[in-house]
């Protein structure tokens, strides 16, 4: 498959952009990025860590193209040193413990802002001008433009301050033990729903949009055509032969999107208090926690890049024409 | 261009959106006449809810929310539009060049392109953001300008290569136009409504990212804008005592900028691709045409 072959590639070199970004910002800020760095941190860190962190950060002076490889090695070695305000945790351990809760937010809401948008953008498109039509597409273009930010405080004070429906913040109940336990699971979807819905709720504006212009393209082909006139049920026309072309747009804004949902994630968490990458970064950008900061930016993007190419593998799948070529 | 006015005008969505920006854009110019107090004065006891006197109340420090709320428009409209350039400025001419020369420059931008697009730019913004250090409004203008061109660019650039293959500009092309002509009468006038949309978009983005960062507290707090008021609002727990007037005024004010601007963009997707118009106008629209057929029917129809 030489399609998801030059993907791949694509993604690699994206990866090492990425990285190479990631090394310049502190360099080409103004100030000195250790003082920056150790400012807050001075009385809590030994010398010795600090040393440690000058060390696998390649912050050592030294001309920039030594300080390049070293940077270079902890990346690959996915040795990326002490967190500073987590301090005696490792940035891999801080990052392992939160990545699981950001993947858990982040993906159930696409996919339900997906799937949610998509259907209704499907029934809009086939009863163009209808009630449901006339109803729902202003309203998605509306939600569309309300920042994730909003949707959440204000779901935080009307179902969590005002009527305490659901729980105001964290990802489950503090007085339970982590395990698999039905109670414990129970009290992950509990919290889950507030962040996971509101999140979700911002994006299934653009969804619904695009998919109803994309499927009203498709109502006026000939095969669509075709397919009425030989009498198949409309059930049939609309999902297996309009829809599942005009999914091919939607699931292209999908894998655009996905960079959207970890910033709304991002935000979402801060304002839930969810103990994810997004609020992680936050803690870690006001304690100016250097290397978890970079540490971060490195999971992000390549969680970025692994939801993408999982995209592109779907895109093989509904568009037979990849699969030749 | 009478013409296009009167397109315009006949899209609904078009006259509400172009009604709500316009309705800012007064607010954000007469802030020193609606407004009584400065925005950072004190006018009263704190976290007072609205009243006579403070129509939509007080904030922790006693300030007073409508005035600091009409003064925040001037900076977020300022803001999104100065970032919206920038963005589509860029975002145009990489399209454009790209698309037009096509060969190996199409390679380099292209690629530059597909990368900014894959690197998850909330996050990157929060980082620079917190490097430069309570960013000032303007600042954080730039910051979004010169990061989310590649949307802009990589549609632009479809839409030339598209183009390109047209007879209008080959034929313009053998009767052998120079670039900048081939370039500013033949392709742009084509590319307005894409760039159009690209620019709205890029405002909506920025007011409601300049807003974000300024919440998570990246702004400089002596700002006043409607991400540093949800800022205070938060870090002095409004939302938790039950002080919603101080969230719900900046916060219903991003919403309906925003849905007045992506209106206009729906317009604009509207009348440049006329399938997706909903049965109404088209109905209107037959409605019209066939009570002009009847006129004309009645203008030649012999006397009876």
């Amino acid at each position: 498959m030489p399609f998801v072959l030059r993907r791949i590639g694509f993604y690699i070199v994206a990866f090492c952009a990425a990285a190479v970004i990631n090394f310049l910002i502190p360099r080409l800020m103004p100030g000195d990025p250790i003082d920056f760095m150790f400012a807050k941190a001075e009385n809590t860190l030994p010398p010795e860590a600090r040393a440690a962190l000058l060390k696998t950060f390649g912050f050592a002076v030294g001309p920039l193209h030594e300080q390049f490889l070293a940077y270079l090695r902890s990346v690959f070695t996915w040795d990326l040193g002490y967190s500073v305000k987590f301090y005696p945790l490792t940035v891999s351990q801080v990052l392992g413990y939160a990545l699981p809760w950001t993947v858990f937010l982040a993906g159930t809401s696409a996919i339900l802002a997906f799937s949610v948008g998509s259907i209704t953008g499907i029934l809009a498109a086939w009863r163009r001008g209808g009630a449901f039509d006339s109803v729902a597409s202003p309203l998605a273009l509306a939600v569309q433009a309300i920042p994730a930010v909003v949707v959440a405080l204000a779901a935080l004070f009307v179902f969590g301050v005002a009527l305490k429906w659901l729980p105001t913040g964290y990802a489950f109940d503090p007085k339970l033990d982590p395990g698999w336990s039905p109670q414990f699971i129970g009290s992950v979807a509990h919290s889950a729903i507030m962040p996971v819905v509101s999140l979700a709720f911002v994006h299934i504006g653009g969804y619904l949009v695009t998919m109803r212009n994309n499927m009203i393209g498709q109502l006026g082909e000939d095969h669509v055509v075709m397919g009425l006139a030989k009498g198949l049920s409309d059930r049939r026309v609309r999902y297996n032969y309009a829809a599942r072309n005009a999914l091919l747009p939607s699931v292209t804004a999908f894998a655009l999107t996905i960079g959207s949902v970890m910033g709304g994630s991002l935000v979402t968490e801060v304002v839930f208090n969810y103990p994810g990458l997004g609020r992680t970064l936050y803690v870690a950008i006001v304690a100016r926690d250097y290397p978890l900061i970079q540490g971060q930016l490195l999971v992000m993007t390549l969680a970025m890049l692994t939801a993408n190419l999982a995209v592109d593998l779907a895109y093989v799948f509904l568009d037979p024409r990849l699969r030749r070529a | 261009m009478s013409g296009s006015f009167e397109v315009i005008f006949r899209n609904k969505k078009a006259v509400v959106g172009l009604a709500i920006v316009l309705a800012y854009v007064a607010i954000a110019v007469a802030a020193p006449w609606i407004t009584e107090h400065a925005p950072m004065q004190r006018v009263g006891r704190p976290h007072q809810p609205p009243s006579m006197d403070q129509l939509l109340g007080t904030t922790r420090m006693g300030r007073d929310v409508f005035t600091q709320l009409i003064w925040g428009t001037r900076t977020s409209l300022f803001v999104g539009f100065l970032a919206g350039l920038i963005v589509t400025v860029i975002g145009v001419a990489l399209g454009i060049t790209a698309g037009y020369l096509g060969g190996w420059v199409d390679e380099v931008i292209n690629f530059f392109t597909n990368i900014a697009l894959v690197i998850p730019q909330l996050p990157l913004l929060l980082v620079i953001a917190a490097f430069v250090g309570q960013a000032s409004p303007m600042v954080i203008a730039l910051i979004i300008g010169l990061t989310s061109w590649a949307w802009g660019a990589r549609v632009t650039r479809a839409q030339t290569m598209s183009l390109r293959r047209r007879e209008f500009i080959e034929a313009s092309e053998l009767a052998g136009e120079p670039t900048w002509r081939m370039i500013a009468v033949e392709l742009l006038p084509n590319l307005l409504s894409i760039i159009g949309f690209n620019f709205i978009g890029s405002v909506i983005y920025t007011i409601i990212t300049e807003a974000t960062l300024e919440f998570l507290g990246l702004g400089d707090p002596n700002a006043v804008s409607w991400g540093t008021m949800l800022y205070n609002a938060q870090t002095s727990s409004a939302i938790m005592i039950g002080a919603w007037w101080e969230v719900a005024a900046p916060a219903s004010f991003i919403a309906v900028i925003g849905i007045g601007l992506s209106l206009i963009n729906f317009a604009i997707d509207e009348i440049s691709n006329p399938r997706l118009r909903t049965l109404g106008t088209v109905a209107k629209a037959a409605k019209a045409q066939r009570a002009i057929d009847r006129a004309r029917v009645d203008a030649t129809a012999p006397e009876a």
